[in-house]
C-alpha cells in the first residue's frame, strides 16, 4: 500500500517537472542509461572494458571477466553454470546491471555469467565494492554494468563476426549501428553453439559428455530525440538458450536446462541546465526448465516476471553541488514447480548528494531505504571522497552499507522456504589510489568488508532450509595496470590485474571455500601495421573446497594466444586465429569437472 | 605414502593390542581377513556434484581411523558422486554410488575393487541379495513417477540382467526366505507402502504408514520404520511409527507408536539390536524395547552434549551406538560412538569421536 502511494506521488512529481521544461540544453552526443555509473562513482574503482577488448575475448561474460578483471569464477565445465566471486563474496553478492537495471535472478539471486553474450554490448564496466544504494540488492562485492551507448552522430555501420573452432564451436554476431541527429539504433544479434565434447586430459578417452549447448540473443537499443530537451530510449533484449549439463569425471549426466530471459526498458529523459529528469518503466522476465533426463517429458520449471517503475531527478543546485533523488517501485511475480505463486512488492527511495568542495576535493553522501512486505530492510548509507592531487595522482575513500535480499527460492521454496529471513548486509570500506604517468596507469585499492546474516541452505532433518547464519570478514587488495604506447607503426598494450583476497568465516576462522588468495591475469597486445598479436595469461591460486580447509583444488595457469590481420583499407576485413589454453593445462575450477585442453578458433570480422 | 606407512604402523600396533587383550577373546581368535576387518566402515555421501564420496574405516579398538580407503587401496581412483548405501554379500561389499549411476564391488575386508556394475542402473538406492542374485532399487528419472524399478544383478557376471517395475521411490530392500521387501519412501513424492517381490515379480503391496524407509528382519518379522510426512508435505507433519509385519504372511502384526496427545513428530534413523530399537529425533537418541506398548517420551541421551549438530546416520552393533554428524556438508563430518549400555558403561557414555569424510550417513560392520 505504502509502495503504491509512493508510486502515485512520483507520477505526479514527474508531470510537474515535464511541465516545467522550458529552457533546454543540447544533449551530449553519447547517451547511456546508467547515469549514476558516470556521475556518482567517482570515489570507487570502475574498470571499463570497451568494444575493442570485448572483441578480442571469447563471447561469454565469464571468459571476458576471468581474463580481464579481478573476479574469480567457478564454472561447471565450459559454457555450463558459471558463478562469480568478487572480493571473496558469493555469486549472489555480485550484481549485474543491464542499462542501469539490476538483472540478477529473482529466483536464485545471481546471474549465470555464461548466459550473457558480451558482443551485445558496447561497453562493460566492472565496479568494485558497494553499490546497493544505487543498484539495490547484491552489489556487495561489486557490480558488472552492461551498457549500450546511443550516439546521435550520423552513421550507418554494419559488423559481422563469425568464428568456428574445436568441438564444433560456432559463434556469430551481427551488429547494426545507425543514427542521424534525431534517431539512433543499435542492434545486435548473436548465436553461439558448441558440441563441447572436449577430451578430459590425462584420462583414458574420457570426454565431456552431454555438454552441448546453444544460445541466441537479440539486443536492441533505440533512441529518439523528441526535441533538444526530451529523449525517448528503448532497450530490449531476448536471450534464449539450451544447455545439456555435462557430466563429471565420476558421474554421467542426462540433464538439460533451458533459459529464456527477456528485458525491456522504456525511458524518457527531459533536461535543462539545472534538472535532468528521467522516468523509466521496465519489464523483465526469466524462465527456466530443468530436465533430469533430456529424453523425458518431465521437467521442473520456474519463472519470474518483474515490473519496475522508476523516477530519477538530478538537480544541479550549483555548478559544484549535485542532488539526485530516485524513487522506484518493483513488483515481482514468481511462479514455479517449487515456489507456487508468490508476489513481492518493493518500494525504495534513494538520495545522492555530491559536492565539489575544492578544485581537488569532492565528496558524496548517499542513502537508501526500501519498504516491502517480504523482509525487514535496513537503511543503507554511503560516503565517498576523491582527492585529486594532480593529473598524476588521486586518492579515493569510500564506505557504505549494502545488502542482498532473500530470493524467491529462499523465501518461498515449498517445504523449505523461510519467510522470516533477513537480508544479508555488509559494512565495507576501501581506499584506492591511481597514478597516471603518460601512457601508464596503475591503481591500487585496499578494502575491508564485514558481512552479516549470511544466507545459507543448511540441512535440517531430511531437508535443506535457508537460514541467516554466519558472518564473514573479508579484506584484500587489488591492483590494475594499463599501459599503451605507439611508436610509428608499432603499438604495444599491456593490461593486468591482481587480487589478494582473505575471506574468513568468523566462526571457524578459516578461509571460505572457493575463494583463492591470489588471482592474477595479464594481456599483452602488439600491433604492427595491420597485424595484431595478443597473449593472455591467467593464474588462479589454490582454493579450498570445504569450509574446514580440508580439501583443495590446485592452482592453475592458462594462456591464450592469437593473431589477426586486417585486409581491409576503408572497411575492416579481419581474419584471426586463436589458440586457447596453448600450454594444454589440465585444470578444474570445480571438482571433477575438467576444463578444455588446447583448442583452436578461427574468426572473421567484417565491418562495412 | 606417509599416511599409509603411519597406518601400517598403527595397524600393527592395533593387532598386537587386540591379540593381547583378554576381554575380547573371540576377536583375538580370528585372523583379520584384510586391513579393514574387525572394524566399522563409514559411508560418506559426499557433496552432490563434487564427486567426493568416500568410505572411512574405524577399528573396533578405535586405534585405527582411516579415511578415503577406496581411493587409497585402488590407486587413487575416486569412489564417485553421492555414495548412497552398501550391501554386503559374503566377502563382497556393493557400494551404491547414486549420482555416478554405478555400483562399485569391492572385497569388504581389503577394499580391492572387483567389478563395477553400471548397466541398467539409474539413480540406484539400495541392494539386497536373495536366490543367488542381487536386487537393486532404482528411481530412474526422479521427476518421473512411472519409471522406477528393481534391477536384478547376476552375481557371477556382476551385471544387470533384468528389471522389475515397481511403484515410485523404491528405497530400502531386504530379503527373507527368497522373498524381497521394498519400502517406497516415494522419491520426490511421498509413499506409504512396502512391495513384496516373489519369483522376480511384485506379488503384493502392503500399506504401512507415511514415508517408510528402514527395513529390518528380526525373528521372522519385518520391521518397517515409517518416518511420517515431513512439514513440507501437502498434509503437513504426521507421526512416524514402527510397523511389524509377519514376513511369511505379509500381515501387519503390530505397531509401535508415539503416545497419544503429543504434537506430530517424524522419526529419524533407526536400528534394531537384540530386543531393542534405537532411533533418533534430532540429536536425541531413544531406546525402546520392541515389545513395548508405546514409544518413550524421554531420550536415553542427547548427542548435542558432545557437540553433534545433527544425526545423519545411526546404527547399533556389539553394544555400541554409532552416530554420525554431517556438520552441514560444508566440512568433514564426525562419528560419535556411544555405549549402548552394559555393566561397564551406561548408555550414552561417549567411547570415541573421529572426523571422517563429507556427509557420513551409514555404518557397516566387519566383525
Amino acid at each position: 500500500m505504502t509502495a503504491k502511494k509512493l508510486f502515485l506521488g512520483v507520477l505526479f512529481l514527474m508531470c510537474q517537472i515535464v511541465l516545467a521544461q522550458q529552457d533546454s540544453i543540447v544533449l551530449k552526443e553519447i547517451l547511456i542509461s546508467d547515469y549514476q555509473l558516470k556521475h556518482f562513482s567517482d570515489a570507487q574503482s570502475v574498470q571499463k572494458l570497451n568494444d575493442t577488448i570485448i572483441e578480442r575475448n571469447q563471447s561469454s561474460l565469464t571468459s571476458l571477466l576471468n581474463y580481464n578483471s579481478v573476479i574469480y569464477f567457478k564454472e561447471n565445465g565450459l559454457g555450463m553454470v558459471s558463478s562469480p566471486s568478487f572480493r571473496g563474496t558469493t555469486a549472489q553478492q555480485t550484481a549485474v546491471i543491464w542499462n542501469g537495471i539490476n538483472i540478477n535472478s529473482q529466483l536464485n539471486g545471481q546471474t549465470d555469467f555464461n548466459t550473457i553474450t558480451t558482443r551485445d554490448f558496447s561497453e562493460i564496466s566492472v565496479k568494485a565494492g558497494g553499490g546497493s544504494i544505487i543498484y539495490g540488492s547484491s552489489a556487495i562485492g561489486g557490480s558488472i554494468h552492461l551498457n549500450n551507448d546511443l550516439s546521435f552522430k550520423k552513421r550507418f555501420e554494419n559488423e559481422l563476426r563469425l568464428n568456428y573452432g574445436s568441438f564444433s564451436t560456432f559463434g556469430g554476431n551481427y551488429k547494426l549501428a545507425a543514427a542521424d541527429a534525431k534517431t539512433s539504433v543499435n542492434l545486435s544479434v548473436s548465436r553461439n553453439s558448441s558440441d563441447n565434447d572436449y577430451e578430459y586430459l590425462n584420462t583414458k578417452n574420457l570426454r565431456n559428455e552431454n555438454g552441448q549447448f546453444y544460445n541466441t540473443s537479440v539486443n536492441l537499443a533505440f533512441g529518439y530525440k523528441l526535441n533538444q530537451a526530451n529523449v525517448l530510449k528503448l532497450y530490449s533484449q531476448v536471450f534464449e538458450s539450451e544447455r545439456h549439463f555435462s557430466g563429471t569425471l565420476v558421474s554421467p549426466s542426462r540433464s538439460k536446462y533451458q533459459d529464456l530471459n527477456t528485458r525491456n526498458l522504456l525511458e524518457w529523459t527531459a533536461s535543462n541546465q539545472v534538472l535532468v529528469s528521467t522516468a523509466k518503466v521496465a519489464f523483465l522476465s526469466e524462465k527456466y526448465k530443468y530436465f533430469g533426463d533430456f529424453d523425458s517429458d518431465h521437467f521442473e520449471t520456474s519463472k519470474a516476471e518483474t515490473f519496475i517503475a522508476k523516477y530519477d531527478l538530478n538537480w544541479k543546485i550549483t555548478s559544484k553541488i549535485n542532488l539526485n533523488g530516485i524513487v522506484d517501485y518493483t513488483k515481482t511475480k514468481g511462479i514455479g514447480s517449487n515456489i507456487g505463486i508468490e508476489t513481492r512488492n518493493i518500494g525504495s527511495a534513494v538520495l545522492l548528494f555530491k559536492h565539489q568542495l575544492l578544485h581537488q576535493l569532492e565528496y558524496d553522501f548517499s542513502v537508501r531505504k526500501e519498504i516491502t512486505n517480504a523482509y525487514q530492510s535496513p537503511v543503507l548509507f554511503g560516503f565517498g571522497t576523491k582527492f585529486t592531487a594532480s593529473n598524476h595522482y588521486n586518492i579515493k575513500l569510500n564506505a557504505s552499507r549494502n545488502f542482498r535480499i532473500p530470493t524467491f527460492n529462499d523465501l518461498y521454496w515449498q517445504g523449505a522456504g523461510n519467510p522470516n529471513l533477513k537480508p544479508e548486509s555488509s559494512y565495507q570500506g576501501e581506499i584506492g589510489q591511481e597514478i597516471t604517468l603518460g601512457n601508464f596507469t596503475i591503481s591500487a585499492t585496499a578494502y575491508y568488508m564485514k558481512i552479516e546474516n549470511l544466507l545459507r541452505w543448511m540441512p535440517s532433518g531430511n531437508i535443506w532450509v535457508p537460514e541467516n547464519v554466519g558472518k564473514v570478514n573479508s579484506y584484500g587488495a587489488e591492483g590494475l595496470v594499463n599501459f599503451h604506447k605507439k611508436i610509428g607503426v608499432h603499438l604495444i598494450e599491456v593490461h593486468s590485474t591482481y587480487a589478494y583476497t582473505v575471506s574468513e568465516n568468523e566462526l571457524l576462522k578459516k578461509q571460505l571455500a572457493y575463494v583463492p588468495y591470489h588471482k592474477f591475469n595479464a594481456a599483452l597486445v602488439y600491433s604492427f601495421k595491420k597485424i595484431t598479436f595478443n597473449y593472455q595469461y591467467l593464474f588462479n591460486g589454490q582454493v579450498f573446497t570445504l569450509a574446514d580447509e580440508s580439501d583443495v583444488l590446485k592452482a592453475y595457469q592458462v594462456s591464450n594466444a592469437g593473431i589477426d590481420c586486417n585486409f581491409g583499407s576503408k572497411n575492416t576485413y579481419k581474419i584471426g586465429f586463436q589458440a586457447l589454453n596453448i600450454w594444454n593445462e589440465n585444470y578444474q575450477s570445480m571438482p571433477q569437472r575438467p576444463l578444455p585442453g588446447r583448442n583452436y578458433m578461427l574468426n572473421l570480422t567484417l565491418k562495412f | 605414502m606417509k599416511q599409509i606407512k603411519l597406518f601400517l604402523t598403527v595397524l600393527a600396533g592395533a593387532l598386537f593390542f587386540v591379540s593381547c587383550s583378554d576381554d575380547d577373546a573371540e576377536d583375538a581368535a580370528r585372523i583379520p581377513l584384510g586391513s579393514y576387518d574387525l572394524g566399522t566402515l563409514v559411508l560418506n555421501e559426499g557433496n552432490f556434484g563434487s564427486g567426493n564420496a568416500s568410505v572411512s574405516y574405524i577399528s573396533d579398538d578405535f586405534s585405527v581411523n582411516q579415511n578415503d580407503i577406496f581411493s587409497i587401496v585402488n590407486d587413487g581412483a575416486a569412489l564417485g558422486d553421492v555414495a548412497q548405501s552398501i550391501g554386503v554379500n559374503n566377502d563382497l561389499a556393493y557400494i551404491i554410488v547414486n549420482n555416478s549411476q554405478k555400483i562399485e564391488v569391492v572385497n569388504r575386508y581389503t577394499f580391492k575393487k572387483v567389478a563395477t556394475i553400471n548397466n541398467q542402473i539409474s539413480n540406484p538406492r539400495y541392494i539386497a541379495f536373495a536366490n543367488g542374485k542381487g536386487y537393486v532399487t532404482n528411481w530412474g528419472d526422479p521427476a518421473n513417477p512411472n519409471d522406477d524399478y528393481v534391477a536384478i544383478v547376476n552375481l557371477s557376471t556382476q551385471s544387470v540382467t533384468a528389471t522389475i517395475p515397481v511403484a515410485e521411490g523404491p528405497e530400502q530392500i531386504v530379503s527373507n526366505n527368497g522373498k524381497l521387501f521394498v519400502s517406497h519412501s516415494g522419491g520426490y513424492n511421498f509413499g506409504n507402502t512396502v512391495s513384496v517381490i516373489s519369483n522376480d515379480a511384485v506379488s503384493s503391496t502392503i500399506v504401512v504408514g507415511d514415508v517408510p524407509k528402514e527395513l529390518q528382519i528380526v525373528d521372522g518379522n519385518l520391521w518397517v520404520t515409517c518416518k511420517g510426512f515431513p512439514s513440507y508435505a501437502p498434509s503437513g507433519t504426521t507421526n512416524g511409527k514402527f510397523v511389524k509385519i509377519n514376513a511369511d504372511t505379509n500381515a501387519i502384526a503390530g505397531e509401535l507408536k508415539f503416545p497419544n496427545g503429543q504434537a506430530a513428530m517424524n522419526l529419524g534413523n533407526s536400528s534394531i539390536s537384540g530386543t531393542n530399537i534405537y532411533y533418533n529425533i534430532g540429536t536425541a537418541v531413544y531406546k525402546c524395547a520392541i515389545d513395548a506398548p508405546v514409544l518413550p517420551t524421554t531420550p536415553a541421551f542427547d548427542a548435542a552434549a558432545q557437540g553433534a549438530a545433527s544425526i545423519y546416520g545411526l546404527a547399533v552393533n556389539n553394544g555400541r551406538i554409532y552416530v554420525s554428524d554431517d556438520a552441514g556438508f560444508t566440512v568433514r563430518g564426525k562419528v560419535y560412538v556411544y555405549a549402548a549400555g552394559n555393566a561397564e558403561f551406561a548408555i550414552g557414555v561417549l567411547l570415541n569421536r573421529t572426523t571422517v569424510g563429507v556427509g557420513p550417513s551409514a555404518f557397516y560392520f566387519n566383525n
